[in-house]
């Protein structure tokens, strides 16, 4: 078995009466690309924020590399190697791309030569280095994804919780994206929440399907694309 | 201390808790609906003890300052909302310090030009000028526990209202949402603004009550916003309960401090509050921190 | 030419005019000149605050007052003269002070952070008023002027009141360029990130609470600094200079010039020292005035003076 980089146990985590997240118990595999699919408020971004830190579990816990981390707050968890991109582009609009990814590189800390080196390969990678001196506000939608997920590269992330990536792109900016996430997966973990099924199964190693907050299946993208249940509960609504 | 010492000291200290809630409720509601932090809400205090001192000097009669004076202060209020707040609802907390701030400044100096910078005296009405034995060495005077029970009918009220009434329902609905709120088609300028203006009178009939106990000077319209401010982060922001609970706990903490501390007596509220503050961020009945 | 390149001419020409008051001779003007290069220096800290890193304290008079309270402390009650001792230990105190402060402040933020910092102010306002030997809302008269002489002779001695202007100036130079590459170092990029957008900078790994406190505390030894400045020049410390209306007023200050620019700020600076001095002249009620330049910076100018000469309202 493929040692578990990152393993939640029972995590959930209520609103009010709401449970959100009711009891996921999860692996993600090291050098895995693990899709998280579900119908809206199935509690995918919920999931997200609980592993980022952004959200304080109810209960449960996770575990990173063998560490617990459940209490762990967000700066300390981006420190340990997990890094963030949001469903809406969450840059500074005000700064330029490349103080975007600036700020997220030194971050790190490890010198100003290295810093702005790192940035600049992030940015690179991600087709944005073209536009470093545009202020981030004034990037197309697309190009805001790219640079969002250049300031995750930057912080030298091990697992990358990427959420929505492609909602609200169009066709060629999705394709670029696409491309761009699976050159990412190369050497990382990436846990992807995406509503994109094509995206998903192109890129997905595995799949985990949640419905109110639970986990329905887990498979392989075959497995779930073959699975009586989740055509019944998902995937059937919408073909 | 003897025993009734110490009744007494605890009676006045939830006498001005009460008063102290009149003005930090409504300093609560407006920045739990309207969003805003409202600096001039201490000026509505002194606006309502200077209107008890004028008319009452004039009549005689404080219950006709009242009868007079709140409906100047319902203009107030929605003057200002209209005027000045309503410009803020979309804008950050800075420009609500320096706006609400500069209202502060303006009603000191209309305060100066209208009455003057002399201290005034406000007699109690004729029939609540007796006090009332505790013990044998002590006793507390009638007016204070008539502020004590006008007050009290007043939070009761509010409660009422709040937890009782369609224009409680649509306070509640817009502390906890303003956008819902909009949605219902709740006219949402009319609601604020008459929230504020709401506001505005409680902090106004608060002075009025207290105009005879303390007497009537500039500046007392900053002493009581200032501990109002204690009292709703000791409290928690947008609590009203909290507001209660801070307002009594404030009063008392200055009561006793002017009696057991005399020296730094008027540090002590703030020491309370870096000590709620320690281990409530948030405050006693503070909602946690919004995380996304 | 550049707009960033105009401002620093036009910094350095008002630098140097600066420096010429005292040719003047008037006294009056000299020690008025004075004044408002210490409300500008105050106000530049608290923009580092409120313009850089998103923070609104009332709390800075507060760290001004406690700078003056020091140096008065220090030379009356410790009899050190020397500014080489008072005035690292006066902005140390301070600095302490605004740690203490900003640990408990810092741990909020808006409107809550508003009111606590408030509540502090005041707290000190009535420790300093009350205190037995502080000389209660009378204040206190700094014993000695700060003197530095070695071997028997005077090296610098700022009770006079050219030497006292000179040093204000130097220092108000000196803390301008400090804070000018302050806010292009990392660390003001950081605090910038900060202010746009902090729940991004914890996930991107940054310790935000840190950095927030640090700059409040070096903007509170700062205002400390102008504290310390100002019982130099007047000899003289009273309660009056921590209150929160103080506060308020240099918070307008810095809107007023316009926040996030550090030269804006101390534009207002000199405005409103030109506005109270003609104001106190012209009506009893200049205060309100103050208020209206408030309320009408608000309302008309959210950039601030400084938004006004680029050109943009923003």
């Amino acid at each position: 078995m493929v040692e578990a980089l990152l393993e939640t146990e029972a995590l959930t985590r209520r609103f009010g009466a709401l449970a959100a997240v009711a009891g996921i118990s999860l692996r993600i595999e090291a050098g895995a690309v693990h899709a998280i699919i579900g119908p809206n408020g199935a509690g995918k971004s919920t999931f997200l924020n609980l592993l980022s830190g952004e959200l304080k579990t109810t209960s449960g816990r996770v575990r990173f590399r063998g560490e617990d981390v459940t209490r762990a707050p967000p700066d300390r968890l981006s420190r340990l190697g997990i890094g963030r991109s949001y469903q809406t582009a969450n840059v500074f609009p005000e700064l330029s791309a490349r103080e975007c990814v600036w700020i997220a590189s030194h971050s790190r800390k490890d010198g100003e030569a290295r810093v702005a080196e790192r940035g600049a390969r992030a940015l690179a990678a991600c087709g944005l280095a073209a536009r470093s001196d545009v202020a981030a506000g004034q990037l197309s939608y697309g190009e805001q994804r790219q640079l969002e997920i250049a300031m995750m590269l930057a912080t030298e992330p091990i697992l990358l919780l990427v959420d929505e990536p492609l909602a609200g792109l169009g066709h060629d900016e999705a394709r670029t994206i696409v491309d761009l996430l699976r050159e990412v997966a190369r050497n990382r973990t990436l846990v992807l929440v995406e509503h994109d099924m094509d995206a998903v199964f192109s890129i997905a190693d595995t799949v985990t399907v949640l419905v109110d907050g639970r986990v329905l299946e887990t498979g392989s993208p075959q497995a779930i694309r073959e699975s009586p249940r989740v055509r019944e509960a998902y995937l059937g609504e919408e073909e | 201390m003897t025993t009734s010492l110490v009744a007494v000291q605890l009676l006045n200290g939830v006498e001005y808790g009460l008063l102290l809630f009149l003005v930090a409720s409504g300093l609560t509601i407006i920045f739990g609906v309207l969003g805003v932090l409202n600096f001039a809400h201490g000026s509505f205090y002194m606006l309502g003890a200077y209107l008890a001192y004028f008319i009452a000097e004039r009549t005689g009669s404080l219950l006709f300052a009242a009868l007079l004076g709140l409906p100047v202060m319902v203009l107030v209020g929605f003057l200002v909302e209209r005027l000045a707040i309503s410009r803020l609802y979309a804008r950050d907390h800075l420009s609500q310090v320096l706006l609400t701030y500069g209202l502060v400044l303006v009603f000191n100096d209309l305060q100066r030009a209208l009455f003057g910078n002399e201290v005034h005296g406000v007699p109690m009405p004729r029939a609540l000028t007796g006090s009332v034995a505790l013990g044998e060495m002590q006793s507390w005077p009638v007016y204070r526990i008539f502020t004590s029970v006008a007050c009290l009918c007043i939070a009761l009220l509010l409660r009422q209202v709040i937890l009782g009434t369609r224009f409680g329902m649509r306070v509640r609905a817009g502390a906890s949402n303003a956008e819902m709120v909009e949605a219902l088609g709740i006219d949402v300028r009319k609601l604020f603004s008459a929230l504020f203006t709401a506001g505005a009178v409680l902090a106004a009939l608060s002075g009025m009550l207290a105009a005879p106990l303390t007497t009537v000077y500039p500046g007392m319209g900053e002493g009581i916003l200032i501990v109002s401010f204690v009292v709703v982060v000791i409290g928690g922001i947008g609590s009203i309960k909290g507001a209660f609970a801070g307002a009594l706990l404030v009063g008392i903490a200055d009561t006793f401090g002017k009696v057991l501390l005399p020296g730094v007596s008027s540090a002590v509220v703030y020491a309370v509050m870096a000590a709620v503050l320690l281990f409530r961020p948030r405050g006693l009945l503070g909602q946690p921190a919004l995380q996304r | 030419m550049n707009a960033s390149r105009r401002t620093r001419v036009a910094l350095l020409v008002f630098a140097v005019a600066l420096a010429l008051v005292p040719l003047s001779g008037d006294r009056f003007w000299v020690q008025f000149a004075a004044k408002m290069m210490i409300a500008a220096l105050f106000a530049m800290s608290l923009d580092l605050l409120v313009g850089y890193a998103g923070i609104v304290s009332l709390a800075h008079a507060a760290f001004f007052g406690l700078g003056a309270y020091l140096l008065a402390g220090l030379t009356n009650g410790a009899g050190l003269v020397s500014p080489l001792a008072t005035f690292p230990l006066a902005l140390a105190g301070t600095a302490v002070a605004a740690l203490v402060i900003g640990f408990l402040s810092v741990r909020t933020s808006g409107v809550y952070l508003v009111m606590i910092t408030l509540a502090f102010t005041q707290m000190l306002y009535f420790l300093f008023g009350e205190a037995p030997g502080l000389g209660g809302s009378d204040g206190l008269y700094v014993a000695q002027r700060p003197r530095l002489s070695a071997f028997g002779t005077t090296l610098l001695d700022l009770g006079n009141g050219r030497t006292a202007y000179f040093f204000i100036w130097a220092a108000l130079v000196a803390i301008y360029l400090l804070l000018a590459r302050t806010v292009r170092a990392p660390f003001g990029r950081v605090l910038a990130g900060i202010r746009i957008n902090e729940a991004r900078m914890r996930t991107l790994g940054y310790r935000t609470r840190r950095y927030k406190i640090a700059a409040f505390v070096a903007a509170g030894a700062l205002a400390g600094l102008a504290g310390v400045l100002d019982a130099t020049l007047y000899g003289f410390v009273n309660p009056a200079i921590f209150g929160w209306r103080q506060s308020g007023l240099v918070l307008v200050t810095v809107l007023l010039g316009g926040k996030g620019t550090l030269y804006g700020p101390a534009l207002g600076a000199v405005l409103l020292g030109v506005l109270e001095h003609f104001g106190e002249k012209w009506t009893a009620y200049w205060n309100a005035l103050i208020g209206a330049v408030a309320i009408a910076t608000v309302l008309a100018l959210p950039g601030g003076l400084a938004g006004l000469l680029r050109g943009s309202r923003g």
